[in-house]
């Protein structure tokens, strides 16, 4: 098979700013970054609670949240398409096959990274951090924060490692958006399709975009890690 | 004679089987310098720890400028007062100035004056040239001394500090030593818990014992 033409194609759709194109590339970033933006600061907060605080059950959430984190995206988009849908629970609200409708879904895909990874983050920071920051009159929001603070680096990898994962998701996108063109067709629902009907050039051109996010964040966040006095 | 500055009482501490404290009492006179000795392992730092809130306890009563407290139920606005110093101090990962600056920001010092109060405290550790380093670059006297300039920046009642002295020495010591030696001489009421002799040797501190569960007077 001839990689080099549809290739030659992608990069010519990518230049010349093919609507339709840069309107998925456009739709899949928007909704990805404000699904983390809205779960990153809630789950967070959860995560911090949950590594710090003792009570009854607390590992078994953990193992909970562990086992979600390999949780089928398809069954996800299942069960919120059968909460979004006409009869479902939530059928009023009409979201179903709209954009709100993924990004209920990226939402509930970034919930277990997000906190797992705080959780990880929080439980491996230094005793100490949290007692000097009351030692040093921080009350015990601050005392967190400050916390978190300290670990913001495995934390952050927990925020790149969910917008990677939701960014990149197929299964329940394609079951809660439908795919319609020019209104939830995103990056990978519209590599899966233009795969299948044999259109390389859309796809390999959407293949560069996600592995330019990836690469891009990578560095963003390396690149902050070094400002952060990291050697 | 007056009430003493900081007061234990009925202390009650265990770990598993291993009792700490069983029915302990200390005074801390205001403006009076202590030494804790003890063994290792008899609870010097805990009851540190527990005199600066961050240890719970199974039994016992504070209190502190005669307000009484439950060692289960520390009060908040005590921390502002009393202030703890690991024995491996924990510095934040920004400079050595945002460091001084954490705890007055906590107390609300307006920011000119936390300026001048870090200036002074970094002066006094001999960290002036150090300011904006931050602590992974710094050597473990360096580090020990902005943690006590971190604490003395925010003028505190009471000062607790955990083996200062520990894991230094040559001329880092020395400086530790100094710098410990003015907190006790500044009005300050600090407790030092050390094996150090030197700091033991301290006339200016009074010395306590910890030893069979209970906190004595070693005269």
């Amino acid at each position: 098979m001839d990689l080099f033409e549809p290739t030659r194609q992608a990069f010519h759709l990518l230049l010349a700013g093919d609507p339709q194109l840069w309107r998925i590339i456009w739709l899949s970033l928007w909704v990805s970054v404000l699904a983390i933006a809205l779960m990153a600061p809630p789950c967070i907060v959860f995560g911090f609670v949950l590594a710090k605080r003792q009570f009854a059950g607390q590992r078994a959430v953990v193992v909970l949240l562990q086992a979600l984190l390999s949780f089928p995206t398809v069954v996800i988009g299942l069960v919120i398409y059968l909460l979004l849908s006409r009869r479902g629970p939530l059928g009023a609200f009409e979201l179903l096959f709209t954009p709100w409708a993924i990004m209920i879904g990226y939402m509930v895909i970034a919930l277990p990274i997000l906190v797992v990874f705080t959780v990880s983050a929080v439980q491996g920071a230094d005793p100490r951090v949290y007692e000097t920051a009351r030692s040093l009159g921080a009350q015990r929001p601050r005392a967190a924060l400050t916390t978190l603070w300290e670990v913001r680096f495995a934390v952050m990898a927990g925020i790149v490692n969910a917008f990677g994962r939701v960014i990149s998701e197929v299964g329940c996108a394609l079951l809660v958006g439908g795919n319609i063109a020019g209104i939830t067709r995103n990056i990978p629902t519209a590599i899966a399709l233009e795969t299948s009907k044999g259109e390389f050039a859309q796809g390999i051109a959407l293949g560069f975009v996600l592995i330019a996010v990836a690469i891009g964040i990578n560095v963003a966040l390396a690149w902050l890690q070094g400002r952060g006095g990291l050697e | 004679m007056s009430a003493p500055l900081f007061s234990v009482e009925g202390l009650a501490k265990r770990f598993g089987e291993r009792v700490l404290f069983d029915g302990a009492r200390l005074e801390l006179e205001a403006g009076s310098g202590y030494v804790l000795t003890g063994a290792n392992g008899t609870g010097k730092t805990t009851l540190l720890r527990i005199v600066a809130g961050l240890e719970p306890s199974e039994e016992g009563r504070l209190a502190f400028r005669a307000q009484a407290s439950l060692v289960s139920d520390y009060p908040e606005a005590w921390r502002r007062e009393v202030v703890y110093v690991h024995q491996q101090p924990y510095l934040f990962g920004t400079t050595i100035e945002k460091n001084l600056e954490y705890g007055l920001a906590r107390r609300g010092v307006p920011r000119s004056e936390r300026e001048a109060r870090v200036r002074e405290a970094l002066a006094w550790a001999g960290l002036t040239e150090r300011r904006e380093v931050p602590p992974h670059k710094l050597s473990d006297g360096e580090r020990q001394r902005a943690a006590l300039a971190r604490a003395k920046v925010l003028d505190p009642t009471l000062l607790l500090l955990d083996e200062p002295t520990a894991n230094l020495d040559g001329d880092a010591r020395k400086q530790v030593l100094e710098l410990v030696t003015a907190l006790c001489i500044e009005n300050h009421t600090v407790v030092v818990a050390s094996h150090d002799p030197e700091i033991i040797r301290l006339a200016i501190l009074n010395r306590l014992c910890v030893a069979d569960r209970r906190i004595e007077a070693d005269d």
